[in-house]
């Protein structure tokens, strides 16, 4: 089996249980075991913060989950409409919750990292240095998702937004701004020095904390985000 | 006779003077007091958008919250539950200012009290708590001071002092700055991406101390007698060295990084370990006075 049918199979699949030829495949790969812990994780998550929260615009999931198929992130199902898999049964329902959106980003985002990591130790430095480029150029473009939808705080669109201080919207764009840059710098050092381990570690942690500080973005933007 | 000194004009100017400065105060906000009965180490825990909220301990087992809403337009909510003690502000109407539903509270807690707190913007101070506590915010600075506990402190550009804390600090922000005076901690995780971060005290025999930024300063202030462990690396900046460190002799092999600044080395007996990281930022490691 390979890793994209594995993946295929770890979506599709609801209640845990992985055929014989998907736990086969996992025993000797280790990136898909990875994934796979990470998906379990995510769906625990989920599961443990139940029906809290209120839902953001539909329009979020759907570019988000788009993005994400576009990248390759995830495997898309076209046909499955959000109505459908509602009840809480798939793990994409657990990651419709504004509080683990960002732990979401955050995981697929050491997903990745972890998956170039592993790529690094392939025999050839060509190789090592695409997997570098590879991530570093495939990341940010799923969480400018994100980022668009935290460029509108403050606007009526989203409801809720209304009362935002205007002191605390401006705090997380200058912010936002911040941790852009050095995302960018990091990227740079990263392209120009793969096998700097350091400036790897700094993206990474760059990284996190863009995803923490969207989910924080989206809870404070939400009704009663400070409850 | 000096039509000025008639005791009508007097009486006039003196409602004239009188309507003057009832005008200029502005209204007097309603002070709003609650008590709650507690047990020993209480849990507290606050919510407020917009508003200084300030903490001090008294030997009572009583929690007293006070609050004043200038506007009138803040809602704020108690709950006591068995020895959990919780404030919440709401606001009912939609497009309220942040003036609006800016809360100011005081509340005294018993000295042993878990705290937990989350704002956004305003300025949060505790006194003399021991406890474990939390921060949450977003823009409000933080000042604790002789506190002791599990002390978690998150912001996104509030800054954080710590006067004489004691326990164990971890603190994560992008752009504030983090300031440890004289304390006691023994265990220190605080990192922070534009911010600075200052440590003047002891390090612990035992402490781990691990300080991050990205391009901000790390000052750390040490003195003869302290005894620890250094690993200090700034990508792109600089490390400024004011000790005489002995090569480590703790086992670990430290090659010279080919990528940036790097020091390694051992103060005394090296009982405490201290990392300090920088991608861009100064790392400056002092001779206190």
């Amino acid at each position: 089996m390979q890793c994209e049918q594995f993946e295929q199979i770890l979506e599709q699949q609801d209640d845990g249980t992985l055929p014989k030829p998907a736990l086969a495949h996992l025993e000797t790969c280790e990136a898909c075991r990875a994934l796979s812990a990470d998906i379990y994780a995510i769906h625990d998550l989920g599961l443990e913060l139940g029906a809290v929260g209120t839902e953001p615009p539909e329009r979020v999931w759907i570019s988000l989950r788009n993005q994400l198929e576009a990248e390759h992130l995830i495997l898309g199902q076209p046909s499955v409409r959000r109505t459908e898999i509602k009840g809480g049964r798939g793990w994409w329902t657990a990651l419709q919750r504004p509080a683990i959106a960002g732990a979401f980003l955050g995981l697929v985002l050491a997903a990745v990292s972890a998956i170039g990591y592993l790529s690094n130790f392939a025999p050839t430095a060509v190789q090592s240095e695409l997997t570098v480029q590879q991530e570093v150029s495939a990341v940010p473009t799923a969480d400018s998702v994100f980022k668009e939808e935290v460029l509108t705080v403050g606007s009526d669109s989203i409801p809720g937004l209304q009362r935002q201080d205007t002191a605390v919207t401006d705090s997380l764009r200058r912010n936002l701004q911040i941790v852009d840059n050095f995302i960018a710098l990091c990227e740079k050092s990263v392209r120009e020095q793969p096998d700097n381990r350091m400036a790897r570690e700094y993206l990474y942690g760059a990284y996190q904390q863009k995803a923490e500080l969207l989910a924080t973005a989206t809870n404070r933007s939400m009704p009663g985000g400070l409850q | 006779m000096n039509g000025f000194s008639s005791p009508a004009r007097v009486g006039a100017l003196a409602a004239v003077m009188a309507g003057f400065i009832v005008a200029a105060s502005p209204a007097q906000a309603d002070r709003v007091e609650k008590h709650f009965a507690v047990q020993n180490k209480p849990k507290i825990t606050v919510r407020n958008s917009s508003g200084r909220i300030q903490v001090k301990a008294w030997s009572k087992n009583e929690v007293l919250v006070a609050w004043t809403n200038k506007s009138g337009k803040s809602v704020v909510e108690t709950e006591e539950a068995g020895n959990r003690v919780e404030v919440a502000t709401r606001q009912d109407e939609d497009g309220l200012t942040a003036e609006d539903s800016k809360t100011d509270f005081e509340i005294t807690v018993p000295v042993e009290s878990e705290l937990n707190v989350r704002t956004d913007s305003g300025n949060v101070t505790v006194d003399s708590v021991h406890g474990d506590m939390t921060f949450d915010t977003v823009g409000a600075n933080l000042q604790l001071s002789d506190v002791n506990g599990y002390l978690v402190v998150k912001t996104i550009d509030g800054s954080l002092v710590c006067n004489r804390c004691s326990g164990k600090l971890e603190a994560n922000s992008i752009s504030g700055n983090v300031s440890m005076v004289d304390p006691a901690l023994e265990s220190v995780r605080v990192q922070t991406s534009s911010g600075n971060i200052y440590f003047d005290g002891s390090f612990q025999s035992r402490g781990i101390y691990i300080m991050k930024n990205f391009s901000g300063t790390i000052e750390v202030h040490f003195s003869s007698n302290d005894s620890f462990d250094v690993n200090a690396t700034s990508l792109k900046g600089d490390v400024i060295n004011q000790a005489s460190f002995k090569p480590d002799t703790h086992g670990n092999a430290h090659p010279a990084s080919k990528w940036g600044h790097s020091l390694f080395g051992t103060m005394n007996e090296g009982h405490a370990k201290v990392e300090l990281s920088s991608f861009s930022g100064t790392i400056k490691i002092l001779k206190r006075d």
